[in-house]
């Protein structure tokens, strides 16, 4: 029972730091809070379930599109949004109050459009997905169905999230380590004036953290049906605790961070899903007020926070 | 020693009637300031005379609200900090470095504007006149030594190849040893032909000084030859103890 929780709160861990990567991301680089976060990952569950019902797109074919258009998306919002506010006296402050005002508008006009009733996609569609991918190679013959790991045994859905979170954290990691842009993006992250006057065109750089940022929190959301229930227009705010707390706990501002900050909260949802069950929905305030009076800078603390 | 000044040098950076401030709170009035080609210019001025806003000014990191700017007979004035970067200048602030990241990374940050061949080839260049900076390459630039950070901060601002570099009290926070290391570098880069205007406290780099400004309150109480403020007494007693 104890290995299941722990290999199960893993794969939750790596699916939570997907939802929390881009958040991350976003603070990281341009210090403000987007508390719409939560509710680009709501549409990012939309469309692959408008996909699937409408098309049976497989959610795993949706990965590739969600991020190309909120890439598309995001970009203009940042020049709508963000120079004014990083302009202002105090743009953190700012852009808690401007994004909690977006994150309403979102869910708003999600309920106009796609109505209150819960949606969800069959579990199954993952499974099928990855004993197509897996069959791909010679000799491989497998079922769509549970998975068995280690002896245990787990739903695909959360298998193929957990993967498909590895890899975006693996990407994300390439991006910013193994890239000119994603340089020049932690050095905007390690100190934005001397980025600035380095000549760094920081707004570009901004815009595309911002873009890619949002388009994480949309691919996260085309798991939402398998990993946290069923999608209504109001999933995003907890979305949003859910991946503020994963950051906190790993480290504000420093986007690799989230993966640990995700497994911690991974490991501690399942632990208490089968231990306390009806305790576990406090469990994001409860990680947020601890680690806020116990460590505030994060588990990996201040010294990794800038770049 | 202090090279011969140059004589009248062509006009590289041009501020006429600067005027600028932070909200309403205004630190700049009207300071005119010009750098030649090749030239060296130290601008003097105790903390508070306004010389970092000057310095951002120039850059277009604080707004300029009265005055022009022009480089190289261009008008910068209300052009974006990375587009007067492209056209050659280059500011080495007093933080200077990227800590986070590695000295290669930083030197190739400050290297971004150009392809990256280029970039390759200024780098190894850049090794050249500074071999610590070769050798520790993949290290943080927090790892550095307070000296050698420096370094790395001139090495990052010329990474660019600009034409000129504009420097935030160089001094600070250095030993006189490694005071002395810094205008020691810096002089051998006048050979190059880089202009420089430096901003310090600090009169040790008056030996590389082709002339010298004076910023107090704002405003530019002197411009000259570090000759003529040598012989101003009041000046000299006042801001420097030279007599």
């Amino acid at each position: 029972m104890l290995a299941y929780t722990l290999f199960a709160g893993i794969l939750f861990g790596l699916y939570f730091s997907l939802v929390g990567l881009g958040l991350n991301l976003v603070f990281g680089v341009m210090r403000i809070v987007n508390l719409a976060h939560g509710d680009f990952l709501m549409l990012g569950a939309y469309l692959a379930f408008w996909l699937y019902t409408l098309s049976e797109v497989n959610p795993v074919a949706v990965i590739p599109l969600a991020f190309a258009l909120f890439v598309l998306i995001g970009l203009p919002l940042y020049y709508i949004l963000v120079p004014r506010l990083l302009a202002a006296n105090d743009p953190e402050m700012l852009s808690i109050i401007l994004f909690f005002g977006l994150s309403q508008v979102i869910e708003a006009l999600a309920g106009i459009v796609f109505g209150r009733s819960e949606r969800s996609i069959p579990g199954g569609e993952l499974g099928r997905a990855l004993a197509g991918f897996v069959n791909l190679f010679p000799g491989a013959k497998m079922e769509s169905g549970p998975v068995e790991i280690f002896g245990q045994t787990f739903p695909a859905a959360w298998v193929v999230a957990g993967l498909a979170s590895l890899l975006a954290v693996l990407c994300l990691y390439v991006y910013l380590y193994r890239t000119r842009l994603g340089a020049l993006t932690r050095a905007v992250m390690a100190d934005r004036e001397e980025a600035l006057s380095t000549g760094i065109d920081t707004h570009r750089v901004s815009a595309i953290a911002f873009a890619i940022g949002i388009a994480l929190a949309a691919i996260g959301g085309v798991f939402a049906p398998f990993m946290l229930g069923s999608i209504t227009p109001a999933m995003g705010v907890e979305a949003t605790v859910t991946s503020f707390a994963v950051i906190v706990i790993g480290s504000l501002g420093n986007p690799l961070g989230t993966v640990l900050g995700g497994i911690v909260y991974g490991v501690s949802y399942m632990l208490m899903q089968s231990y306390l069950s009806s305790w576990a929905n406090l469990l994001p305030y409860l990680l947020l007020i601890a680690i806020l009076l116990v460590r505030p800078s994060g588990l990996l603390g201040r010294q990794v926070r800038l770049a | 020693m202090r090279p011969e000044p140059v004589p009248t040098p062509a006009t590289r950076l041009e501020a006429t009637g600067i005027e600028a401030g932070y909200g309403s709170l205004r630190v700049l009035w009207g300071v005119d300031l010009q750098v030649g080609k090749g030239e060296t210019i130290v601008l003097l001025g105790a903390n508070g005379a306004g010389k970092t806003t000057f310095l951002k000014a120039l850059l277009g990191l604080v707004r300029v609200t009265s005055g022009t700017i022009r480089f190289d007979g261009e008008n910068l004035t209300r052009m974006r900090t990375d587009q007067r970067v492209r056209r050659g200048l280059a500011f080495m602030s007093e933080i200077a470095v990227f800590q986070a990241l590695s000295i290669e990374e930083n030197i190739r940050i400050g290297a971004q504007t150009l392809d990256v061949r280029r970039a390759r080839a200024r780098a190894d260049e850049l090794y050249a006149i500074f071999p610590v900076l070769k050798e520790k390459r993949r290290a943080a630039a927090s790892s550095l030594s307070g000296g050698q950070r420096k370094m790395l901060g001139i090495a990052k601002a010329l990474a660019a190849d600009p034409q000129l570099l504009i420097m935030d009290e160089p001094s600070a926070g250095l030993s006189p040893l490694f005071v002395r290391e810094v205008v020691k570098t810096l002089s051998d880069l006048r050979t190059h032909g880089l202009s420089l205007l430096i901003a310090e406290q600090n009169v040790s780099f008056l030996d590389i000084a082709d002339r010298v400004f004076v910023l107090e309150g704002g405003r530019i109480g002197f411009a000259g030859l570090v000759s003529d403020l040598r012989r101003n007494d009041a000046l000299a007693r006042a801001y420097f103890g030279l007599k």
